[in-house]
């Protein structure tokens, strides 16, 4: 190939290269400011578990068997359960800690439950300046289940 | 100059030093090699990847990787875990392109277990298996024309990339790492609403994109003749390197583990495997804009197949007891072979689980194919192997 036919080929492709952003112009642009513009969630978004409030008597359903810590990978979810006046364990936990810096949110510890006492916040704005900060008690996390919209996808449901 | 005699061996040099040049060079002072590192902070790297470069002018004399700095421990770390815990972890591996990382540790696990997947959820594996390759492609194709200089490719690929990335985060809950194989199945079903809009990005993606992809970066003339030649890797290198997927297929060799092996929906669908002729960038270039139709063939045949059913498995045993012995599994992912050899002694852990890393073996060849080429070529071949750092360290 001749020089001259190359640079003619070289102007032609980017000619035609140029029409593709060209068409561009006249389209919407794809852009969303997020901070300023929410982004929708679709249902079943994981972000953080939470602990499931029940409706009717206001407490947790977490019976604090510890199935969830058990199945967590990273092992950060650290459950205790609440010893009474007697000193037998109650069926409530006295501690639910989520340590969310090493959560992978991978949604083993939802489908371990078989309280329905987990589920999944999509509630994704939780940056925080320290690490402590990402350290969820029960009372934070059953306050997360309150305010986001949370679901619990496990066992093969269509989505 | 020390180093310069044994480089000019290599036969790519032939004619840029012969040794007796490099010698005389050596002995007049008149070739200074240069030691520069490439990175591991460079944004051309795809990562955090140092290469030691050892340069003449512009001349690369020496690519040598140096990698690690995304090292995770994963293969230790697994032994100490529970096989439904291996799954989300491994995901971290190829990022890019996760599923198939569920998958191979899925299959492994299967296999040695005995247990056989409903048709359903064998389906819906290729479909997000082959959906990721589509869109680990579109990030290649993306990344690939930022390190040769084009900047606008890169927003289009991602561009596009986002309505896949939506579609898997209906489905998976997650936009990238997905956690959404389970041993025996999946974790979720797809509604016909999702398939739906599958086809739909399909039809967007093979009418309106793929075609401003050829005409933005493939068809133009500079991109070809920038590509055409350079990073040469002739057949029997890349198979005496190990080489597999896209690198291996460039080179002319017709070996893609989606017909060597029987898993999935593969051997039900009619596809191609395209391959190159000799091996350099241009090849490599190709090979993926191919494969990239190659699995919108394959997403469509397998949504026309698509049965009603069950997702998981229900013969799967709530606990999940590998047998004592040894299996040895791979799985195509975008980027070449992903192997696993799971060793179990029985029991709920592993005993050593190890992963073959197809960026991680390709890598190697960075030395061969840029050696007496330009450094600019260096960073365009690096684009070309397309590396995911998660995978090559671990």
């Amino acid at each position: 190939m001749s020089l001259v036919q190359q640079l003619a080929r070289t102007a032609a492709t980017m000619a035609k290269g140029h029409l593709v952003t060209l068409r561009e112009l006249f389209r919407k642009p794809m852009t969303i400011h997020y901070p300023d513009e929410p982004v929708p969630h679709p249902v079943g978004f994981r972000s953080i578990p939470v602990l499931k409030v029940n409706e009717e008597s206001g407490k947790l359903n977490c019976t604090a068997c510890g199935l969830c810590a058990r199945s967590c990978p990273p092992a950060i979810i650290f459950v205790e359960s609440f010893i009474g006046e007697d000193g037998r364990r109650k069926q409530w936990p006295a501690k639910f800690d989520l340590d969310l810096s090493r959560c992978m949110v991978c949604n083993l510890c939802v489908e371990a439950c078989p309280f329905d006492a987990l589920e999944m916040s999509e509630d994704a704005e939780l940056s925080a300046y320290t690490i402590e900060d990402l350290y969820f008690t029960m009372d934070e996390l059953a306050a997360l289940w309150k305010t986001s919209r949370s679901v619990r996808i496990a066992g093969g449901q269509k989505v | 100059m020390k180093g310069v005699g044994a480089v000019a061996e290599h036969p790519k040099l032939q004619g840029v030093y012969s040794p007796e040049e490099a010698a005389q060079a050596a002995r007049e002072g008149t070739v200074e090699p240069l030691t520069i590192n490439l990175g591991p902070q460079h944004p051309s790297t795809h990562g955090v990847l140092r290469v030691i470069t050892t340069l003449d002018g512009e001349t690369v004399l020496k690519a040598d990787p140096d990698i690690g700095y995304l090292h995770r421990n994963w293969e230790k770390i697994v032994e100490s875990w529970h096989y439904p815990q291996i799954v989300p972890f491994s995901d971290r591996n190829d990022y890019l392109s996760a599923i198939f990382n569920e998958w191979l540790v899925c299959r492994a696990v299967e296999e040695a277990m005995g247990i056989e997947l409903t048709e359903r959820a064998q389906v819906l594996r290729t479909v997000f298996a082959e959906l990721n390759r589509l869109v680990s492609h579109q990030m290649w194709f993306g990344t690939y024309a930022m390190d040769i200089g084009a900047f606008t490719p890169f927003l289009y690929a991602l561009r596009d990339r986002e309505w896949a990335y939506d579609l898997f985060e209906k489905a998976t809950g997650a936009r990238q790492l997905y956690a959404y194989f389970r041993i025996g199945g999946l974790r979720n079903d797809v509604s016909d609403a999702w398939v739906q809009e599958l086809r739909d990005y399909l039809d967007y993606f093979e009418r309106e994109a793929y075609p401003a992809y050829m005409d933005l970066l493939y068809n133009n003339e500079i991109f070809r003749v920038r590509s055409e030649g350079v990073g040469v890797v002739p057949k029997e290198v890349a198979i005496a390197y190990g080489a597999s997927g896209p690198m291996l297929r460039a080179s002319g060799v017709r070996h893609d583990i989606r017909r060597v092996e029987r898993y999935g929906v593969y051997d039900r669908c009619d596809f191609d495997i395209p391959v190159g002729k000799n091996g350099d960038n241009l090849d490599r270039a190709t090979v993926r804009m191919k494969e990239m139709i190659e699995s919108i063939k394959i997403i469509r045949q397998c949504l026309d197949m698509l049965p009603e059913g069950e997702v998981f498995s229900p013969k799967t045993p709530r606990v999940i007891k590998v047998p004592e012995g040894d299996w040895y599994v791979r799985v195509e992912s975008p980027r070449g072979e992903i192997g696993l050899w799971l060793v179990s002694t029985g029991g709920l852990q592993p005993y050593r689980m190890k992963w073959r890393a197809p960026s991680f073996v390709n890598l190697q060849l960075l030395n061969y194919m840029t050696r007496g080429e330009k450094i600019a070529d260096l960073i365009a071949s690096l684009g070309t192997i397309d590396i995911i750092l998660g995978e090559v360290d671990r």
